[in-house]
C-alpha cells in the first residue's frame, strides 16, 4: 500500500492479482503439463506421415502391417491427448471463473465500505466498471488469451521441438524465414489497433451525433432546421463507415500473411533439403513432414500477436481493480466497540474539523467544511440545521451519523465515541433519511425490511397505521407488495419519502437526521408527509437539516452555520428577537412569500 | 441485444424457432445483399479464388512431393528444373490464395459498412420525417439504438457470408478433385465434410445457449450493481453492508456456475473437435498406404490429401460462427424494420393557418389530452395583437407548455383552431437545447443569418459578456468536448438562437427562470423595445417578470380563466394571488 498500484510493473500486478484471487493460479503447473501433452495431438498427423512414408511406403517395400501398429499408437496418442487438452481448457475455465468471482465479491465488500466521498457521483461509474467491464476484460481474457498463452505456447514448444529432432539444420532454416512475421504481424496488429481506435472514435461520434438529431428534435421542428443536422449526422456515418473499411483492408493483409510466410518457408525447406540430399541423412518423409509441421509452427503466431494486445488491456483491468482495493475504506470499524447506555443518547462535538480533502492524492486543499464546531444537543431535542448550500449542515449531520469522520476533533453519543461504536448498533440506534430516499426496484415491503430483515408483516403494517399511512397504502395497486420501480420511479417523489419515512420507523431508531426534501410535491402528499414526520419523530432527538424555515419554526432549536462556524445557536423565537443573520434570513422569506412586490 | 438473448434461451420450441429465424435470415440477406450487389459478388470471386487455390495448393504439393522429393530421397537425383517449377508452383498458388483473402476480407467489409450506412441513412430519414408525437412516444436512446446499434446489426451477418460461401466452394472442390483422383478416398471425405460441418455447427448452437445464459447473468449482475452503488448511502445508514455483499455474490454466483457449465460444454467439445479430424486422418493414411500399395495412388497423392484435409479443418470450424450472428443479425434487422415501415404522421404544422392583419395569436376552442386521454387544454380560445408583450400564468403542469408547443405546430390538437400572423414563430423552450457544435451554429442552426443579426440577437439575450469571454468567441465549441454553460447562459444562448431568427412572434417557456432577476429584467426590457416589431408571450413565474408584460393571462383548468394586468389579477382573483405565493415558496426551498 506504500506504493501506488498504478506503478506496479506487469508481473507485479499479476502477482497482486493472484494474492487476491488465488484460485487464478492454483494448480497452473499441472494445467500446463496437462496442455503441452494436449498440443501433442497437432504433431502426430506430421509425425505419422514421415513414418509412413520412410518406414512403410519404402518404394516396392509397402508395409501394411506397420502402418496399421502405427496408426494404432497415433490414435491412442490422439484421444489420450485430447482428455488432457480438455483437462487443461477445463481448468483453466474453472479456475478463471472461481478466481475472479472471488475479486468481484473482495470488491463489492471494499466499495461498500468506502467513504461517502469517493461514491461521489463522478465515481460511481467508474466504481460500477470496475466490478462489471474491468473483471469482464480480465473473464475475455482467460477464455481466449490465457488459452493462447497456454495452449499455443505448448504447441510452438512442442513443433520446434519435434522440428529440431528431425534435422536441426532444416529447423533453423524454418525458424530462420519464419521469423520475420512476428514483426510483420506485430506491425500490421498495431496498425490495425489504431485503426479500429479511430473507428470506435468515429462511431461515438455517430451515436452523439444521431443522439442529437433525436434528442433535438423539438428544436430542430421549431427552427425547420433538420436538413444541415441530418446531413451532418449522415456525414458521420459515412466517417464510420469509411474508417471501419480501412481497418477491415488492413486486416485482410494481415490475416494472410501468415500463409504468404509459410509458402516461403516450405520453399525454403523444400530447396535447402534437396541441396543437401540423401547423405545428410534427411529421408523423404521427414521432408514431408517438415511442410507439415512448417504449418503447424506459424499458425500460433498470428494470434500471439492478437493476444499481447489482450493481455495488456487485462493486466490494466487488474490493475484498477487493485487501485479500488487499495483505496481506504470510509470510517473503520470500531476494533474493540463500546457498547450505548440504554436510553437517553446526548450528542455531543468536541472540536470538529473536517475537510474533504484529506485524501492524499488530492493536489488543492481547500478550506475546512466544518471547523471547531463545539455542540451539545440532549436526548428528544429537534433540532434544525439552517445555512445555505455549502455552509455545511449537511456534512455536520454526516459526521454525527458517522458516515464520515472528523478530520479534528471528536463526535460522541451518550459519552462514547463514535469510533468505538459498533456500526451495528450505531445503526440500529440513529437512522438518516436521505433527501433523495432511494428504493430499490422491488416491492413496498421489501423496501421497508431493507431496514429490518426480520421482520414480521405485522410489525410492517404497526408501523405503516403509526405514521397514519395505512389509507395511502390501501390505495395502492398491490398494497405493500406494490412494485416501485427502478429506483422508485413508479412512486411520485412524496411517496418515496413516506417510503424512506416508514422504513426509518421501523428500525425504531433514538436518532433520526433527515435531509429535508427540496423537490416540490403535491398538496395531499405534502400533508401526509408532515403526519407522518411528526409521527416519526414523537419522542426521538430529530436533526432537520432544513431547506424550509418553516421547518425550522417548528422546531425546539435552530442551529444557523455559515461558512463551517456556527452563527447563532437558539430558538426560533430568541433568534428572531436577537435580530441577527436568522432573523434576516426569515424576514426576507416572509416578505418574499406574501403577495406584495 | 438483450431481448435476442431472452428469445433463444426461452422459446418453447428452439428448433421452430430456430428455422423460422433461418427462413428470416435468408430473407434478410437477399433484401441486404441487393444494396451494394457489385461489391458482394467482388468478395465473393475473392471467395472462390481462395477455394480454388486451396484445393491447388495441395494439387501443387502432390506435385512436388512425386517430382521433386521423392525423385531426390528415393531415386537420388536431381533435377533443377523441376525444383524451379516446383517453388514457383508453390509461391505462385500461395501468392493467388492469399490475394484472394485480401479481395475477400477487404470487399466483405467494404459490403458489410455502405450497406450499414445505407440502412442507417434510411432509418435517420424516416425518424426525422415523423412528427415530434412519435418522438415522444418513444425513448431517445431506443431510437438511436436502432439508427446505429441494430443498424450495425442486421449487417453483421454479411461480412462471414462470403467466406461461409467460399468453405462451401472449398468442399465441394475438393470433394471433386478427391472424387477424381481415388474413388474410395474421395467417398470417404464426402461423407465425412457433412457430418464434420453439422457437428461444428450444432456445438456452436449449444454453446451459444450457454454463453447467452452468462451474457443474460451478467446484464443482471451489472444492473443489481448499479442500484445497490447508487443506493450506498441507504446501505450505510442501516448498516446492511454485508447483506448487499452477500446478496451481490449470490448473483455473481450464478453468473460463475453459467460460465463454468459453459466451460465444461467448450472444453470437452474443443478437444473433441479437434480430436475427430485427426483421427479421420490417421484412418486416411492407413486407406491411403492401401491404395498406394495398390498402385492406384502415388505417396504425393496420399500426402496432398492429408494436407487438404488438414487445411480444410479451420474453416469448417470457423463457419459456426455464420450460425452464431443469425438470432443477433435478425433481431437487429426486426428492430430496423419496424421504424422504416412505419407510416410517416402527419405534420401538426401544416394546420395553423394565417391570422387576420394586426392579430398575432387567434385561438378558438382549442384542446389537447395527452395519449392516456386526460383532457390538458380543453376550449380555451385567446386572442393576442401585434406588438404586445404578454405573460402566460398557471400552476405547474397546468399546460401552459402544451399550448406553446400547439402553437408552435409541434403537436396538433385533438379540437379547434390556431392561426398566427406573418413572420413565422420562435420558440425557446424550458430546457435549452444546445448542439455539441459551434455557439454560431448553435444560434444559427444552420441558417443562413448574417452577422450583425446575430450580433445583435447575443447583446439582446445578455450573451455578450461571457461570449466575449470567451477565447474563440462564437466559433467556440459547446458540450461534452467543448466549453460547457451554465443553466442560464445555456437559456440566454437558446433565446439569442430565437431572437437572430427574427420570428415576428416569440414565445419564452419559463426561459428566465434560471437567469438572476437583474439579468431577467435587463432580457424582458430588451424584447420589450422589440415591441413594435414583435409578439412576445412569456410563460412566468416570477412578480417582476410578470410585471414587465402589458397583459397576464391567467391559466387554469385547460383554459384562460383571466386576463387583466398583475395588479388587477392579484386585487380580484384569489387563486391567481394563491399561486403567486406558492411560486415563491417554492422558490425559496430552492
Amino acid at each position: 500500500m506504500n506504493e501506488p498500484v498504478g506503478r506496479f510493473t506487469t508481473a507485479k500486478t499479476i502477482n497482486r492479482g493472484f494474492g487476491v484471487a488465488p484460485a487464478l493460479s492454483k494448480g497452473i503447473g499441472v494445467t500446463f503439463v496437462l496442455a503441452v501433452v494436449g498440443s501433442l495431438a497437432r504433431v502426430v498427423i506430421p509425425v505419422t506421415i514421415q513414418q509412413t512414408i520412410d518406414k512403410g511406403l519404402r518404394p516396392g517395400d509397402v508395409r501394411i502391417g506397420f502402418i496399421v501398429q502405427m496408426a494404432i499408437v497415433a490414435a491412442v496418442c490422439v484421444m489420450v491427448a485430447s482428455v488432457a487438452l480438455r483437462q487443461a481448457v477445463f481448468r483453466l475455465g474453472v479456475g478463471a471463473e472461481n478466481g475472479l468471482y472471488t475479486m468481484r465479491v473482495k470488491l463489492f465488500e471494499h466499495i461498500h465500505r468506502l467513504s461517502l466521498a469517493d461514491h461521489n457521483d463522478e465515481r460511481r461509474g467508474a466504481l460500477v466498471s470496475r466490478v462489471t467491464s474491468d473483471i469482464e476484460t480480465l473473464t475475455m481474457f482467460f477464455s481466449w488469451g490465457a488459452l493462447v498463452w497456454l495452449l499455443d505456447g505448448s504447441l510452438m514448444v512442442v513443433v520446434a521441438c519435434v522440428m529440431l529432432s528431425y534435422d536441426w539444420i532444416l529447423a533453423l532454416v524454418a525458424f530462420a524465414v519464419s521469423a520475420p512475421l512476428y514483426f510483420v504481424l506485430r506491425n500490421l496488429q498495431r496498425r490495425l489497433v489504431a485503426a479500429y481506435d479511430i473507428a470506435r472514435e468515429n462511431n461515438a461520434e455517430l451515436l452523439g451525433s444521431i443522439s442529437e438529431l433525436v434528442a433535438g428534435t423539438e428544436t430542430l421542428r421549431a427552427y425547420q432546421a433538420h436538413a444541415p443536422m441530418l446531413r451532418k449526422s449522415k456525414q458521420a456515418v459515412r466517417k464510420r463507415a469509411d474508417a471501419q473499411i480501412r481497418a477491415g483492408v488492413i486486416g485482410a493483409f494481415l490475416f494472410p500473411s501468415g500463409e504468404v510466410f509459410a509458402v516461403f518457408t516450405i520453399v525454403a525447406i523444400v530447396c535447402v533439403g534437396i541441396f543437401r540430399g540423401v547423405d545428410s541423412g534427411l529421408t523423404a518423409g521427414s521432408m514431408v513432414g517438415f511442410v507439415f509441421l512448417t504449418y503447424r509452427f506459424l499458425e500460433p503466431i498470428a494470434e500471439f500477436t492478437e493476444v499481447v494486445d489482450q493481455t495488456q488491456t487485462a493486466v490494466a483491468g487488474l490493475r484498477r481493480v487493485l487501485g479500488v482495493l487499495d483505496t481506504p475504506i470510509g470510517p473503520p470499524q470500531a476494533s474493540n466497540p463500546l457498547a450505548l447506555p440504554n436510553r437517553d443518547l446526548k450528542i455531543e462535538l468536541k472540536d470538529v474539523s473536517f475537510s474533504y480533502s484529506s485524501r492524499l492524492d488530492t493536489q488543492d486543499d481547500d478550506l475546512p467544511v466544518l471547523r471547531q464546531i463545539n455542540l451539545e444537543i440532549p436526548a428528544h431535542q429537534h433540532v434544525a440545521l439552517v445555512g445555505e448550500s455549502g455552509s455545511g449542515k449537511t456534512t455536520l449531520a454526516r459526521l454525527i451519523a458517522r458516515l464520515a469522520d472528523p478530520t479534528i476533533g471528536s463526535v460522541s453519543l451518550g459519552g462514547v465515541n463514535l469510533k468505538r461504536v459498533a456500526n451495528d448498533e450505531l445503526r440500529r440506534r440513529l437512522v438518516v433519511v436521505p433527501q433523495e430516499p432511494f428504493l430499490f426496484a422491488e416491492s413496498i415491503a421489501h423496501n421497508l425490511k431493507f431496514a429490518a430483515p426480520h421482520a414480521e408483516r405485522e410489525e410492517l403494517e404497526n408501523v405503516i397505521s403509526k405514521l397514519e399511512l395505512t389509507d395511502w397504502i390501501r390505495s395502492l395497486p398491490d398494497g405493500l407488495e406494490t412494485q416501485v420501480g427502478q429506483r422508485g420511479a413508479s412512486l411520485s417523489a412524496g411517496e418515496r419519502q413516506l417510503v424512506a419515512l416508514a422504513r426509518a420507523a421501523l428500525t425504531n431508531p433514538d436518532i433520526l437526521i433527515l435531509d429535508e426534501a427540496t423537490s416540490a410535491v403535491d398538496a395531499i402528499a405534502e400533508v401526509r408527509l408532515a403526519k407522518a414526520l411528526q409521527a416519526l419523530s414523537l419522542g426521538r432527538t430529530t436533526i432537520s437539516i432544513a431547506h424550509r424555515l418553516s421547518t425550522a419554526a417548528r422546531a425546539d432549536r435552530v442551529i444557523v452555520l455559515e461558512h463551517g462556524l456556527v452563527k447563532e445557536d437558539g430558538t426560533h423565537e430568541g433568534l428572531i428577537a436577537k435580530g441577527g443573520e436568522y432573523a434576516k434570513i426569515y424576514a426576507q422569506w416572509l416578505s418574499a412569500t406574501s403577495s406584495q412586490k | 441485444m438483450v431481448s435476442v438473448v431472452d428469445e433463444s434461451v426461452t422459446s418453447d420450441s428452439p428448433n421452430s424457432e430456430a428455422k423460422s429465424r433461418l427462413k428470416e435470415a435468408a430473407g434478410l440477406i437477399a433484401k441486404i445483399v441487393k444494396f451494394h450487389p457489385r461489391l458482394f459478388v467482388i468478395a465473393v470471386s475473392g471467395a472462390a479464388l481462395f477455394a480454388v487455390c486451396t484445393v491447388a495448393s495441395s494439387i501443387g504439393l502432390r506435385w512436388v512431393i512425386d517430382e521433386v522429393i521423392l525423385v531426390r530421397f528415393n531415386e537420388n537425383r536431381s533435377d533443377a528444373g523441376a525444383l524451379a517449377i516446383g517453388s514457383a508452383i508453390i509461391i505462385g498458388i500461395g501468392l493467388l490464395r492469399a490475394f484472394g483473402v485480401v479481395i475477400r476480407r477487404s470487399f466483405a467489409g467494404k459490403t458489410e459498412w455502405r450497406t450499414a450506412e445505407t440502412i442507417t441513412d434510411r432509418v435517420l430519414d424516416h425518424v426525422v420525417a415523423q412528427p415530434v408525437k412519435w418522438h415522444r412516444s418513444r425513448m431517445t436512446g431506443d431510437i438511436v439504438a436502432r439508427c446505429g446499434i441494430d443498424s450495425d446489426a442486421s449487417v453483421s451477418i454479411l461480412a462471414p457470408l462470403p467466406f461461409s460461401s467460399s468453405v462451401l466452394v472449398m468442399m465441394v472442390v475438393s470433394a471433386a478433385w478427391m472424387l477424381y483422383v481415388d474413388i474410395t478416398l474421395g467417398v470417404v471425405a464426402v461423407c465425412v465434410f457433412p457430418i464434420l460441418l453439422s457437428l461444428n455447427i450444432g456445438y456452436q448452437r449449444r454453446i451459444d445457449r450457454y454463453y447467452n445464459q452468462a451474457q443474460k447473468e451478467l446484464g443482471t449482475l451489472s444492473e443489481a450493481v448499479h442500484e445497490s452503488f447508487d443506493g450506498v448511502m441507504v446501505v450505510k445508514s442501516f448498516g446492511a453492508e454485508q447483506r448487499e455483499t452477500a446478496r451481490l455474490a449470490d448473483i455473481t454466483a450464478r453468473l460463475r456456475d453459467a460460465r463454468i457449465d459453459a466451460v465444461a460444454i467448450r472444453s470437452m467439445f474443443e478437444a473433441m473437435l479437434d480430436a475427430i479430424p485427426t483421427l479421420i486422418n490417421i484412418a486416411l493414411i492407413v486407406l491411403g498406404a492401401l491404395r498406394v500399395k495398390s498402385g492406384d495412388m502415388t505417396v504425393g497423392e496420399l500426402s496432398s490429401f492429408i494436407y487438404l484435409f488438414s487445411l480444410l479443418m479451420f474453416p469448417l470450424r470457423i463457419i459456426g460462427y455464420l450460425f452464431s450472428e443469425i438470432p443477433h443479425s435478425v433481431a437487429g434487422w426486426r428492430r430496423v424494420n419496424e421504424v422504416l415501415s412505419e407510416p410517416i404522421g402527419s405534420d401538426p404544422a401544416l394546420k395553423i393557418s394565417r391570422s387576420p392583419q394586426d392579430v398575432a395569436i387567434q385561438i378558438e376552442n382549442l384542446s389537447y389530452a395527452h395519449n392516456h386521454g386526460s383532457k390538458v387544454i380543453d376550449g380555451l380560445s385567446l386572442k393576442v395583437m401585434k406588438g404586445e408583450t404578454v405573460a402566460l400564468v398557471g400552476a405547474t403542469g397546468c399546460g401552459k407548455t402544451t399550448l406553446l408547443h400547439l402553437m408552435t405546430g409541434l403537436l396538433e390538437p385533438s379540437g379547434g383552431s390556431i392561426s398566427v400572423g406573418d413572420g413565422g414563430v420562435a420558440l425557446v423552450f424550458q430546457e435549452a437545447f444546445l448542439f455539441a457544435d459551434t455557439l454560431a451554429y448553435n444560434i444559427t442552426l444552420g441558417a443562413e443569418i448574417p452577422a450583425e443579426r446575430q450580433e445583435r440577437a447575443i447583446d439582446i439575450a445578455q450573451c455578450r459578456e461571457f461570449v466575449d469571454a470567451l477565447e474563440t468567441g462564437l466559433d467556440t465549441t459547446m458540450g461534452e468536448r467543448g466549453v460547457s454553460l451554465s443553466g442560464g447562459q445555456r437559456q440566454r444562448v437558446a433565446l439569442a438562437r430565437a431572437i437572430a431568427h427574427d420570428r415576428a412572434l416569440l414565445l419564452l417557456d419559463d426561459t428566465t427562470s434560471a437567469l438572476d432577476p437583474a439579468t431577467e429584467a435587463k432580457v424582458i426590457n430588451n424584447l420589450r423595445s422589440l415591441a413594435g416589431r414583435q409578439t412576445v408571450l412569456v410563460v412566468a413565474s416570477r412578480p417582476s417578470t410578470i410585471a414587465l408584460a402589458d397583459e397576464v393571462l391567467f391559466m387554469a383548468d385547460g383554459r384562460i380563466s383571466d386576463r387583466g394586468t398583475h395588479d388587477e389579477l392579484l386585487r380580484r382573483s384569489p387563486k391567481y394571488q394563491e399561486l403567486i405565493r406558492a411560486f415563491e415558496d417554492d422558490r425559496q426551498k430552492k
